[in-house]
């Protein structure tokens, strides 16, 4: 059997809240191919965001563990890099060496940093805006900004933790196409958190539907339509009504 | 406007030293106890003629220098350590914030029975009495930078010192140049009392000179020296660091 590139058991994690301990995660088990697009869908609060954080490393679960190649992971690491919300971009950095960063950090020379970076910079339509600074930039320039950035660390999984919330109708549609043809030409492995049905529908090769609190993974989604997709896509309208069903009563559990 | 501004300014200061030279000419008081702006003008030029001016502004500002500078260096360590080990600000945090209190001049005896009446004695004053404002603005900067910066450079391969100098002071740097410039304040007063009770070279040596000699012309014109070194160094030096930083980030 073809090994998993990523897999959780079990994983577990509860938050602080008031005085009691809430269980947030109640035992996540979910696997991920090379390759795979994985949209994860969920109530809010039900700890999708919570569930990519563990991925990356970035916080510990209470049980469980994450088998990055088979082998168990612990801590962050440069094969699975994080692209937040907020993007998280460093005001004081102009947009190549935030793009850079991750290099630099590696010890790579500067010339060799920037033929990287350029390739990135390109792909993302950025060259422009090398020498800005972020503030000059709209938030949906940010986002390509955090995108390249974790892209130029060449991860074998990328994670993206709603990272088109904050987007503008337009920008938003447009990356959805852009983002189908990165994955389509880096072939990474993606795991997206998105509440967005619609989106997770034109981004995924499956979406994983998680429930309410204490969460697990309902239901995993095979997407099989034709790229590239958008929301308008008359195909995704079933799908997006599937995994909307499947959704209602886990946000009604929520409230 | 700023050309406005600046007219202003030079106004003003045009009229102040016209009323000040009326009161002197009034002969309400002796010109010994209130001299003319003329008679602090020559006083000023006397003291840079005979380089005496120079070699006090020179001593003091080189002073100023080294000390500011070990207390940027040991407030930013310091500050650090308490933004991001909990014991540490615990502890140490609570000792910073009583030293802060302590006003420059008053470590002045402890540092000549430790130092005696040596450069090292000013220089020392001049650092402990600036460090612990910018300990204090690192650690409240560090502490407000926003966690996502770190986590994504964590994530990125960022650790120990490649972390504290990639993110942690550059993203705290809107703060620390608070700290820098409260921290000149004080290193400023520091060495200008230090210099007056250790009567050591340098402006506050200058100012005690004038003292003795009875010329309180030399006092005005060794103050007016003092402030307007003060105003060069926060308005230009400060001034233009800060622009810089708060342009790059977007806040002005």
């Amino acid at each position: 059997m073809k090994m998993a590139k990523l897999e959780t058991k079990g994983i577990v994690k509860h938050f602080a809240h008031e005085s009691h301990k809430l269980m947030a995660l109640g035992g996540v088990d979910l696997k991920v191919e090379d390759g795979d697009f994985v949209c994860l869908v969920g109530p809010s609060g039900c700890g999708k965001s919570t569930f990519l954080r563990i991925v990356a490393g970035l916080e510990t679960p209470d049980e469980g563990e994450i088998l990055f190649d088979g082998k168990p992971v612990t801590t962050t690491g440069p094969e699975r890099i994080m692209v937040f919300q907020e993007g998280a971009l460093f005001p004081w950095l102009r947009v190549q060496d935030n793009v850079e960063f991750g290099l630099k950090m590696a010890g790579i020379p500067k010339e060799e940093r920037a033929q990287i970076s350029k390739r990135y910079l390109d792909m993302m339509q950025l060259t422009k805006f090398a020498n800005s600074f972020t503030y000059q930039l709209s938030t949906g320039m940010r986002q390509r900004v955090a995108i390249a950035r974790a892209l130029v660390m060449d991860p074998d999984v990328l994670l993206m933790d709603e990272p088109f919330a904050a987007l503008d109708a337009q920008t938003r549609d447009l990356l959805l196409v852009e983002m189908q043809l990165i994955w389509e030409k880096t072939k990474k492995t993606i795991l997206f958190v998105t509440h967005n049905v619609a989106e997770a529908a034109v981004l995924g090769t499956k979406v994983a539907i998680f429930s309410n609190r204490p969460s697990k993974i309902k239901k995993l989604v095979p997407v099989d339509f034709k790229r590239p997709r958008t929301p308008e896509d008359e195909n995704l309208l079933g799908l997006q009504q599937e995994i909307l069903s499947e959704l209602r009563p886990e946000v009604k559990k929520s409230k | 406007m700023a050309k406005n501004l600046l007219a202003k300014k030079i106004g003003f200061y045009i009229i102040l030293v016209i009323v000040w030279q009326a009161i002197s000419m009034a002969d309400i008081w002796p010109n010994n106890i209130f001299p003319s702006p003329y008679e602090v003008a020559e006083d000023l030029v006397y003291t840079g003629a005979d380089g005496s001016l120079f070699y006090g502004i020179g001593t003091s500002i080189l002073r100023l220098v080294i000390g500011l500078a070990m207390a940027i260096v040991g407030g930013i360590v310091l500050g650090i350590f308490m933004a991001r080990v909990e014991v540490v600000n615990q502890t140490i945090g609570s000792l910073v914030l009583g030293l802060q209190s302590i006003p420059s001049v008053a470590w002045v005896p402890l540092a000549i029975l430790w130092f005696g009446l040596t450069d090292a004695g000013i220089i020392f004053v001049t650092a402990i009495g600036a460090v612990f404002a910018v300990t204090i603005n690192t650690y409240t900067g560090v502490k407000n930078i926003d966690p996502h910066y770190v986590e994504a450079a964590r994530n990125m391969g960022a650790k120990g010192s490649q972390l504290i100098t990639n993110v942690l002071i550059p993203a705290a740097f809107p703060y620390m140049i608070s700290g820098f410039k409260q921290g000149w304040a004080f290193a400023w007063r520091g060495v200008i009392g230090a210099e007056l009770l250790f009567s050591f070279l340098g402006l506050g040596f200058l100012l005690n000179v004038g003292r003795q000699l009875n010329d309180v012309s030399q006092v005005i014109a060794i103050m007016l020296v003092i402030m307007m070194i003060g105003i060069a160094v926060d308005g230009v030096i400060f001034k233009k660091l800060e622009d810089k930083v708060m342009s790059r980030w977007g806040l002005r």
